[in-house]
This record gives C-alpha cells, sequence and structure tokens, in this order.
C-alpha cells in the first residue's frame, strides 16, 4: 500500500522548522567538531550503540522485539531527561511550564514502563548533557519541537517491525501520545500542530544520527562502556 | 482524594499496556476477539474501510463548520487546516482499498457546526475516536496496512491534541492512549449518519 521512500536522508528533511539545526548552531564550533571528530574516531555514540548492542533475551519476546523496546527505552530517557531537568530547573514560566510538567510525567511513565518490560534486558540510562536548553525557555521549546517529532517518527518506523501483538499495541498508544505531545509544543512554538497530512517513519539510524547531531548524549569512552567488570579489578 | 487514585489507576493502566500484566488492561475485548484471526487482505479491508468512513465524516465536518461561517480565529484555522488533511486521508484511503471501498453515507452534524463549542467537543470526539480506533485494530492489520495506517493515525493524535486545546484543556491528557473497540466508535459515528 506504501511503498518504501529510500531518497537519502538529510537532516533538514525531518528538522522541518530548523529546531534541531537552530540548536546544534548554538554549539560552540570547537564542541560541535570535537565531537564530529570523536563520533567519527569511535563510530557510535552511547544511544547508537546501546540499540546495536545484542540485547540479552528476555523471557518469551524475540531479540527483534527487545531491540526494538530497548531503543524505545533510550528514546524515553532523553525525553524523560529533558523534562525532568528543565523541571528541577525552574526556568519555564506559564503554559511552556505545564507542558513540561505534564510531558515529563507521561515520559518518566513510559521510561519506567518500558524497563518494568524490559527487566534485566533494560539499557541503563545513558548520560546526558542539554548544555544550557533546559535553562533557556527558547531553546527548551525548539529543542522539544524536535524530540517530539523525532520521537512519534521513530515509533512508527519501529512498531510494523513488533513481533508481539501486546508490545504492538502498547508502542501504538505511546507513539500517539509521543504525538500529542508534539502537536502541544507546536502549539506553544507558534507551529501548526498538525502541519502535514502525513507523518512519515524515520528509520532508527536517522533517528540515532539525528539525536548525535544535538550531542546531548555524552560520549563516552567505548574500552569503558565494554568492560563490565568493576574498575578495582582492572 | 478521588484524583490520587485516579492517577494510581492511570499509570498501573500504562504499566499493563506495555505489557507487564500480560495485556489483561488492554482493551482485553479487543484483543480477545482478533486472537486467533489472522492478518488478511480481508480484515485489512473491513478496519480500512471504518477508517475511511471516519474520515469521510470528519472531512464532512469540517467542510460544512467552515461553510456555516460561525469560526473564527484559531478554530477557523484548525477546522481549514485539518479538514484539509482529512479530505487528503479520505482520498488516500479510498485509493488505498480501491473498488473494494465502500460508499459513503450522508451526514448530519445538527448545530456542531454551527455552535463553536460544541463544534470544539466534537472534533476532539470525532478525533480521538479515530486514533483510538486505530490503535485498537492496528494488531489485525497486515504489516503494510499497519505502516500505511500510523502514518494517517499520529496525525490524528496531533488533531485531538489541538481540539482539547482549543477547549483549554491539556493536549495530552494521560501517558497511553487506550485503544478503543470498533462497537465503541461506531456508536460515536452513529448520531452522525443519516
Amino acid at each position: 500500500m506504501s511503498s518504501d521512500d529510500s531518497r537519502s536522508f538529510r537532516l533538514h528533511d525531518f528538522d522541518v522548522d530548523g529546531a534541531v539545526h537552530e540548536t546544534c548552531e548554538r554549539l560552540p564550533l570547537e564542541t560541535r567538531s570535537g565531537f564530529l571528530r570523536t563520533a567519527a574516531r569511535t563510530g557510535a555514540v552511547v544511544l547508537g550503540g546501546l540499540v546495536l548492542r545484542p540485547a540479552a533475551a528476555a523471557a518469551s519476546s524475540s531479540s527483534n522485539d527487545v531491540a526494538i523496546l530497548n531503543f524505545a527505552l533510550a528514546l524515553e530517557y532523553l525525553q524523560a531527561s529533558f523534562y525532568t531537568e528543565a523541571e528541577r530547573i525552574g526556568a519555564l514560566h506559564g503554559a511552556l511550564a505545564h507542558q513540561a510538567n505534564v510531558v515529563g510525567v507521561h515520559e518518566r511513565e513510559h521510561v519506567k514502563a518500558f524497563k518494568s518490560v524490559l527487566g534485566s534486558a533494560a539499557i541503563k540510562q545513558p548520560r546526558f548533557n542539554f548544555h544550557g536548553v533546559t535553562e533557556n525557555p527558547n531553546a527548551f521549546r525548539s529543542t522539544a519541537v524536535a524530540f517530539e517529532d523525532l520521537a512519534t517518527a521513530a515509533y512508527k518506523e519501529q512498531a510494523p517491525k513488533i513481533e508481539s501483538r501486546t508490545y504492538l499495541a502498547a508502542a501504538l498508544a505511546i507513539h500517539s501520545v509521543e504525538a500529542r505531545h508534539a502537536a502541544w509544543i507546536r502549539r506553544l512554538a507558534g507551529f501548526l500542530p498538525a502541519a502535514k497530512a502525513f507523518d512519515e517513519p524515520l528509520s532508527n539510524q536517522k533517528v540515532v544520527a539525528i539525536v548525535n547531531s544535538t550531542h546531548f548524549v555524552t560520549l563516552q569512552d567505548p574500552s569503558m562502556t565494554a568492560r563490565t567488570s568493576p574498575r578495582f579489578t582492572g | 482524594m478521588s484524583i490520587r487514585i485516579s492517577r494510581a489507576g492511570l499509570f498501573s493502566r500504562s504499566l499493563a499496556v506495555v505489557g507487564a500484566l500480560g495485556g489483561s488492561a488492554l482493551g482485553a475485548a479487543e484483543l480477545a476477539a482478533s486472537s486467533g484471526s489472522q492478518h488478511s487482505a480481508v480484515s485489512d479491508r473491513e478496519i480500512l474501510n471504518l477508517a475511511l468512513l471516519i474520515a469521510r465524516l470528519q472531512a464532512a465536518f469540517y467542510a460544512e463548520a467552515l461553510k456555516g461561517g460561525q469560526l473564527t480565529g484559531e478554530r477557523h484555522q484548525f477546522a481549514s487546516v485539518v479538514g484539509a488533511q482529512e479530505r487528503t486521508h479520505v482520498s488516500f484511503l479510498a485509493a488505498a482499498l480501491g473498488p473494494h471501498a465502500s460508499h459513503s453515507p450522508r451526514f448530519q452534524f445538527g448545530d456542531a457546526t454551527t455552535d463553536p463549542k460544541k463544534f470544539v467537543s466534537t472534533a476532539e470526539s470525532l478525533e480521538s475516536t479515530s486514533l483510538g480506533v486505530y490503535n485498537g485494530q492496528a494488531v489485525n492489520l497486515t504489516p503494510q496496512a499497519l505502516a500505511a495506517a500510523a502514518r494517517i493515525v499520529s496525525v490524528e493524535a496531533r488533531h485531538a491534541a489541538w481540539a482539547r486545546a482549543l477547549a483549554g484543556k491539556d493536549p495530552a491528557p494521560v501517558a497511553v492512549d487506550m485503544p478503543i473497540s470498533v462497537a465503541k466508535a461506531k456508536s460515536v459515528l452513529a448520531p452522525f449518519l443519516v
């Protein structure tokens, strides 16, 4: 019914409002290029590494489903951390503060839910550095627009690949809430809540690339993340 | 007190939705009704025809509201933007169904298209019904039809959120959108069918 859209991806195709671009533009050039060099050298940042890591098999779930649920969990960690930090810092006021508080509750519930389902197979929370965007209402708003549109597109891509009917239904029940969040913050940012008749999916590689481009995920030394034994034994 | 109870209930439901309780709270009737049924072109057609009916009803609703001339400001913008998107959904679904597309019934909206407050509450009801039935029936779609439906369902969620904002409510009231049954969806649509 729908044909695969195989055109190559560019950031501005997704980042229609320029929110991610704007966020990246604010970063000091030195940091940005240093980040890109490091990312190129190691091949992956934490979010990507977590997604690609072979998941421990959760009972009665396919490894494919576990990988998808962990990918969703990574996105929920990102969002929950973002809203929680914004609320803690307290730089937002009025409708924007209310949005951050309500949506933050939702994202934290999503995190808890995925962790509960995944059990010991759940990835650990990465460390995030939001580089001050949670302290500035304008930066917060444009970043939130990008995150919510991104989450909606990511769930949309992954949902049809889920084998378990229960997890599929759950992913869709969260997918539409992410779309509601997107509409909410878009309206507060002065964008049309629903800009187009169709929302397009976005592959996990592209989602990871976009998140990496914001470099909100703290890059960790791969030799450290690969090592599971306690530090004192090394 | 009652607020606390209801919040706790919502949270446990959200956990249940993600499968912690084996789907027991996840529209159990939906899953039971569909268990054993295979994904098939036939069930795709039934579900997409319901989606087509809802999209046609929404398109007619927004067109009539705009024609009525009682909407101003953001309500007018909402009807105009969302109405155009619903017409696009109608074309898309009708094309996907081809010769299997049902004929459109006639609709009646009473004063829901002329009373601005009723317009907003009716829009919210129609949009949330649309996304709820998509979410409920998605497990019965073939992966290909699901991928197509998913491009529409989040737009319906955006519409529902926007309508809620126009009504002065939180656009996203809960952490998960509970799916609704086909029977429930049809009961919402029934008053608008001639």
